[in-house]
């Protein structure tokens, strides 16, 4: 039996070396790598095809004419294969080197491998990056302003994607959902089908479109210039953006008994109002 | 990148192999210690792919396709034909390298137009002529709220300044003086964390920068050392937890997007009852309190009033 990567390696080198090869061909040149049966020889070609496809090989296919016709010939475009030089520096690929040991990412060392650069040793900051392998099917759809669609919480969703937001470990997917019509915020791991990606410019972007007003993080992100509140924290009295109330109140109760609203009066009386219905 | 335990999937061999062979061909001769250490495998799985690699060959002329072998721990090639090149990035490589970058942009003493910038710009136009599309500043956003003393501890943990700090303990609400050597700073779950060797004790401890009063270097240089972190995600979270049981009305049904939960079930009308691991009582009360009247906890029984008594504690406040 042929080791897969041998005859996967084999493979490699035929269709990077010949003219377009029909299957056959193929089967024929790599004398006694591939099953006998034809059904065995082409299921065994296909996942050698994906597997290339997988590692990022480009397998081009058109259909044959003449002696060929009607028959789909492969080959493989060496100047699509390989990686041209991207001109880096050694700082700049120093640089992009701790990049990586902080994102503690396995696809991000691959590409760092083959930008010439080595396995990084020890990091004294990490961030780490999530991955899911859905990250680059819906980067791809947003790039592309193609509409996705897959299962959420037993429900279909169809989304015109926006934008991938990385907070507190989790990737989000924010975008116009179809069926609400109004913008929704999805995790992307609790995606529960594959994504369906729509034609390419299946959408415009709404021209009102921002982020952070869509998924608001903290009251940091709700805006200088809207209302404020006094609040004591510890020994110091602070001004604090308060118009989104449920910011402020998740802000206030995270610091527990050190913070208490001094003024206005009516921020004061509707903080007071919740705690009581709280404590009922 | 990890060293896998039993045998290895051919596909992340074959992704290795193609990487690997364009690099030893530039140099001819590789010091078998060199390849481990770069591509960290063992040399157990390095010489058997490049034994497999070396019998390649189209017939009539089998095995003289890749001339490589191995002699006295040195790996050894002859006049490259083929997988002279490394091959283009994938779509995957390609995102998770800018988005790498794009996150260490965001640390604190980042230079935005320094060599990781126009790093980033190259490989972004790599991925462009290569058919990759990679979209524009809004397709992907990093959220980090850095707490004060994140650009202080962060730099110190590059040159293990030794610093002195006030720290706030959550658990006991008080202020504590010391003296620690900064090893590693990481951030999870939305918080930042500092790993440093406290002085007095000589031991390992953890501490969450936003709880960081004072931060001062003493002019001590210390010992860098290495750290082992989990290679698990959510370090804080997850096994060995308590759990709540919460039904939590449709307007705060979010809490199940953003906070780690072991079990959702839905209740209709889109409110659900969500069991969630509680890292500590003060974050299930924070949580309580924030939510209201919207949300109330099922079990266990002794943290049925947890709410309750946090809004009374905060009440006294105001009377």
């Amino acid at each position: 039996v042929v080791d897969v990567l041998e005859r996967v390696t084999n493979l490699l080198a035929l269709l990077l070396e010949s003219r377009p090869l029909t299957m056959q061909q193929i089967v024929d040149r790599l004398e006694g790598q591939y099953p006998a049966s034809e059904v065995a020889a082409r299921a065994a070609f296909e996942r050698d095809k994906s597997l290339l496809r997988e590692v990022g090989v480009p397998i081009d296919t058109e259909v044959g004419v003449g002696a060929d016709a009607g028959r789909t010939l492969y080959s493989i475009d060496r100047r699509r294969y390989e990686l041209p030089d991207l001109g880096l520096s050694d700082d700049e690929r120093a640089a992009l080197q701790l990049a990586v040991a902080a994102s503690r990412s396995n696809d991000a060392q691959f590409g760092l491998f083959k930008l010439g650069g080595a396995q990084p040793g020890r990091a004294d900051v990490i961030v780490e990056l999530p991955e899911s392998d859905a990250l680059p099917t819906l980067h791809g759809a947003i790039a592309q302003r193609s509409t996705v669609s897959f299962d959420y919480r037993n429900r279909h969703r169809a989304l015109d994607p926006y934008t991938l937001l990385l907070r507190e470990s989790h990737w989000y997917l924010v975008g116009f959902d179809h069926g609400y019509g109004a913008y929704r915020t999805y995790r992307v791991d609790r995606m529960s089908s594959a994504i369906d990606v729509g034609e390419p410019g299946g959408f415009e972007r709404h021209a009102d479109y921002d982020v952070h007003t869509v998924f608001p993080k903290d009251i940091r992100q709700l805006g200088a210039d809207e209302r404020t509140a006094t609040v004591r924290v510890d020994d110091a009295t602070v001004e604090v953006p308060c118009a989104n109330a449920d910011a402020f109140r998740a802000w206030l109760f995270s610091l527990g008994t050190r913070a208490q609203v001094v003024a206005p009066s009516d921020v004061r009386a509707d903080v007071v109002a919740w705690l009581t219905a709280v404590a009922r | 990148v990890t060293i896998r335990r039993g045998p290895r999937p051919v596909n992340e061999r074959l992704r290795r192999l193609l990487i690997m062979l364009p690099w030893l061909m530039e140099r001819g001769e590789t010091p078998v210690a060199e390849v481990l250490e770069r591509f960290g495998i063992t040399e157990r799985d390095l010489v058997k792919d490049l034994e497999l690699v070396a019998m390649c060959g189209l017939p009539p002329y089998v095995d003289e396709m890749v001339d490589v072998f191995i002699d006295e721990g040195v790996v050894f090639t002859g006049v490259p034909r083929l997988f002279t090149a490394q091959p283009r990035l994938t779509a995957p490589e390609g995102l998770a390298l800018l988005l790498s970058g794009r996150s260490a942009l965001q640390l604190p003493g980042a230079d935005a137009d320094g060599a990781l910038a126009r790093a980033l710009d190259k490989v972004h136009s790599a991925l462009r002529a290569t058919g990759l599309d990679v979209g524009d500043s809004e397709s992907v956003v990093i959220d980090s709220a850095a707490p004060d003393f994140l650009a202080e501890v962060t730099s110190a943990a590059r040159t293990k300044t030794v610093l002195s700090i006030d720290y706030r303990r959550a658990a006991a609400d008080d202020v504590t003086e010391r003296v620690v050597v900064p090893q590693t700073v990481f951030a999870d779950q939305g918080h930042w964390y500092l790993v440093a060797d406290d002085r007095r004790s000589g031991a390992e401890r953890t501490f969450r920068v936003d709880r960081i009063e004072r931060c001062e270097p003493t002019g001590d240089i210390g010992e860098p050392r290495d750290v082992m972190l989990p290679t698990d995600r959510g370090w804080f979270a997850g096994r060995g937890l308590p759990t709540v049981t919460i039904d939590l009305d449709a307007s705060v049904a979010w809490v199940v997007e953003r906070f780690p939960t072991e079990q959702i079930v839905d209740r209709g009308n889109g409110a659900v009852r969500a069991v969630l691991p509680v890292a500590s009582v003060e974050w299930l009360e924070t949580l309580l309190l924030r939510l209201g009247a919207a949300a109330h906890v099922v079990e266990p029984e002794e943290w049925r009033s947890a709410g309750t008594r946090a809004a009374r504690r905060l009440l006294e406040l105001y009377e």
